[in-house]
């Protein structure tokens, strides 16, 4: 059974990320690891795929400025112009930031 | 009369398609599945100054690249069904993203209309847009639109007419010099014709054959041929927006960013989900209580006294007043009586829906949701499940992983509907002491079923890593009371509908079945009876005993509520009947009053806090009393666990089957039947040892 306590803990994937990795992917700095309130500016996609297709046209693009609104679990709050985007933490690993 | 002109309406979601179209079509929309979420495409018919209009509404998208299947509906129409005209529109606040499907929907050439639609927040917040530039450049027509107060729509509708009197395609993208001296060689080997330029670009980026042209273009940019293409879409778009688009300094602070810092902590947010959702029940059966009781008293006193009196007037026989107020008065009347319960739930989520704090709702869940092996996105499926599972099963097609679909719509049918509710009100409150508690046990018994079956779908057919997350939050809103009430009316009509067909029919059918063969001494020896007794084994183990229960469920597998209708009409050939003389006006006046002081009370019941409805007894008590007689209240709950989890409506296993295929229907019919009777013989008994 889940506890309560470890709900409104860490999720998964954060511990599994702090497992398996010690500097997380060759130095670059991704959109993960920013807190709630920082601004950065896209540089680009580590990988390929689909769901950066999708978040591209949905306005997260290579030189667009972001702000982190809000974390929850997984789950990352991003602003960029007008538009809020939800992305979740194995999404952000893969956007590259400055 | 001229040919009716085809117009799609296309752009990406939370534009507010659907609210132009209803502005346009008013009420007329063909197909009324839940708004905001528009999952299946929506038509909708109109006749403006001798032309026939008729429109397309499509799912929102942002690219014509399709990923998730509601995004494919939309593509295979623009792409396969060419409509004569598109109209594509673009919330101007933000507009940057959405050009980049405009820039798509030029490419394949059809006339378009571009909609700038909330023109107004667009100004507020500082945006300005040159209509007449964009005009000129694109060569489409330009209409600024307001989806809140349908300022523009008039306007869209004589432009709509005016591009299908002289339609001409738009003025064609040029590319990069690369780009385009790439296109016009593969145009050139081609044989069929002029091609638009969407096609042009998917023969270049398939490269096969003689087309050399897709190699040079990845050597000379460096990158594969669909990033090239893709950068190019987003180079004119930009350049486009710059263009047109000016951003003055914006000074009014934006409003959404000021809740979400609220409605979206980490923890006070969770609080404030729940009380939306204790807010959500509480109004729908304080509020609506009153007015059903109202109902009841119109149709018992008003309705039923009316017609008896104008039948015996006119000399009608025996069969006929009896048919009338059994199958008609018992069974559809009955059901009718509901309507302000079915009425309330729908108007609080389409409210919940159109604010914008639905989506908000996934994002607070998800980490929830994901402890359990469950996409936060499933959550609102989930929530409109408690309107109706059917449109509940369709929403699941945002999801674009087919394992994370297919386990919400395992989870929805159990999710309580107001077809449920109406049949566990009635039995609530006839058994037991609290009846609000025994409510909200079921709905919860629903949630931890819909749970548990998740649980072992996880760990048996659905195995596998939770797929990723992206959605977007609409800004919050204030929702327009006549959209809402338009919602409202469409799901009220369709209740109404059922009541009028299916209900009636059943109604029909029971009533002529207690009556074969004629002239019977005793109902128990009908061919009702006698139907009912067949199956009465199978559900005897789980308290249900008496013929005229499981006779009445036979036809409840069309929809639930028929269980009331079909045993409105089977005991109220039980109940004697009361002979009070009846006039017309005084009845009708004391039921204007009545309405008055209902009115009051449902007002009064929201400032009061906590759960308090379904504490009143009154109207039809002779039925009550017969029905109370054939049931204990473990037999009674036990009967209302098997109707809340066993999958008994016609309508959600026929959508299950053609979202999630014919034999996942079938399986989890055969599954909803063996937990409900389990989970009802464990109640059942352990109420009898209490």
């Amino acid at each position: 059974m889940v506890s309560l306590r470890e709900i409104f803990s860490k999720t998964d994937d954060e511990t599994i990320a702090a497992k398996e990795t010690g500097s997380p992917s060759d130095g670059k700095k991704t959109l993960k690891e920013l807190k709630v309130g920082d601004t950065a500016q896209i540089v680009g996609f580590l990988k390929q795929n689909e769901t950066v297709q999708k978040i591209e046209a949905m306005g997260l693009r290579p030189g667009k400025k972001i702000r982190i609104t809000q974390k929850l679990g997984r789950g990352i709050l991003v602003k960029t112009n007008n538009s809020r985007i939800v992305i979740t933490s194995d999404v952000a690993k893969n956007i590259e930031v400055k | 009369m001229s040919r009716s002109i085809k117009v799609a309406l296309a752009g990406n979601p939370n534009v507010g398609k659907t609210t132009l179209l209803n502005h346009a079509a008013k009420t007329n929309l063909k197909v009324g599945n839940w708004a905001g979420v528009t999952v299946e495409k929506k038509e909708g018919f109109l006749n403006y100054k001798g032309h026939d209009i008729h429109f397309i509404d499509l799912p929102g998208i942002y690219t014509l690249e399709p990923i998730s299947e509601d995004e494919w509906i939309a593509y295979n129409f623009i792409s396969e069904e060419k409509p004569d005209i598109v109209v594509n529109v673009v919330e101007t606040t933000n507009a940057e993203r959405d050009l980049l499907l405009t820039t798509e929907l030029l490419e394949c050439g059809i006339p378009m209309i571009i909609a700038l639609n909330m023109s107004d927040e667009a100004k507020r917040i500082g945006i300005e847009v040159d209509s007449k530039q964009t005009s000129a450049l694109l060569d489409v027509r330009v209409v600024k639109t307001n989806g809140r107060n349908g300022d523009g729509v008039q306007e869209l509708l004589d432009t709509i007419i005016e591009c299908a009197d002289n339609p001409k395609p738009p003025k064609k993208i040029t590319y990069s010099v690369q780009v385009e001296s790439a296109l016009a060689a593969v145009e050139s080997l081609g044989h069929d014709g002029a091609l638009d330029k969407r096609t042009l670009l998917a023969r270049l980026a398939e490269g096969n054959g003689e087309n050399q042209e897709k190699q040079k273009l990845e050597n000379f940019f460096k990158k594969d041929i669909k990033s090239v293409i893709k950068d190019e879409r987003y180079a004119f778009a930009h350049g486009f927006y710059n263009e047109v688009f000016k951003k003055k300094k914006n000074t009014a602070r934006d409003i959404t960013d000021r809740i979400d810092k609220i409605a979206l902590h980490p923890i006070i947010g969770f609080f404030i989900f729940l009380f939306v959702i204790f807010m959500l029940f509480k109004i729908s059966f304080d509020f609506s209580t009153p007015f059903m009781n109202w109902t009841e008293g119109v149709i018992t006193n008003l309705f039923a006294p009316l017609v008896l009196s104008l039948l015996s007037n006119i000399g009608a026989g025996k069969w006929l007043p009896e048919f009338f107020s059994q199958a008609i008065v018992g069974g559809v009347g009955f059901v009718i009586t509901f309507v302000p319960l079915v009425g309330m739930i729908y108007f609080l989520l389409a409210i919940l829906e159109m604010s914008g704090y639905m989506p908000r709702i996934a994002f607070i869940m998800d980490r929830f949701m994901h402890k359990l092996g469950l996409h936060g996105k499933g959550m609102i499926p989930l929530l409109l499940g408690f309107g109706c599972n059917v449109p509940a099963v369709m929403a699941t097609r945002t999801l674009e992983n087919k394992r994370d679909k297919l386990l919400v719509m395992a989870m929805i049918p159990f999710m309580s509907c107001p077809a449920r509710l109406v049949v566990f009100s009635f039995f609530a409150v006839l058994f037991f002491a609290h009846p609000a508690v025994v409510i909200f046990g079921l709905y919860f018994l629903g949630i931890a079923i819909g749970l548990l079956t998740a649980f072992i779908l996880r760990r048996t057919a659905y195995r596998g890593r939770l797929s990723h997350f992206v959605m977007e939050l609409p800004p919050y809103r204030i929702p327009r009371l006549r959209t809402v009430l338009q919602i409202v009316w469409v799901q009220v009509k369709s209740f109404l509908y059922r009541a009028g067909t299916v209900i009636f029919a059943a109604s029909v059918v029971i009533w002529i079945l207690l009556n074969t063969p004629p002239n019977l001494k005793s109902q128990s020896d009908s061919a009702a009876a006698y139907v009912g007794k067949a199956i009465t084994p199978v559900l005897a183990p789980i308290g249900i005993k008496d013929w005229r229960i499981s006779t009445s469920l036979i036809p409840a597998f069309l929809a639930r509520e028929i269980v009331l209708s079909s045993m409105g009409t089977i005991y109220s050939v039980n109940v004697q009947k009361k002979s009070t003389k009846f006039h017309f006006i005084p009845e009708l006046e004391n039921q204007v009053k009545q309405l008055g002081e209902a009115t009051k009370s449902a007002f009064e019941s929201l400032v009061t806090p906590g759960l308090q409805s379904m504490q009143t007894e009154e109207g039809d008590q002779g039925l009550r009393n017969v029905i109370r007689s054939s049931f204990t209240p473990a037999s009674a709950l036990s009967f209302m666990i098997f109707l809340l989890l066993y999958t008994s409506c016609l309508a959600t296993v026929a959508v299950m089957a053609r979202e999630g295929g014919k034999k996942f229907a079938y399986l989890f019919l055969v599954y909803s039947f063996v937990i409900a009777w389990g989970v009802a013989f464990v109640v059942y008994h352990i109420g009898m040892l209490i």
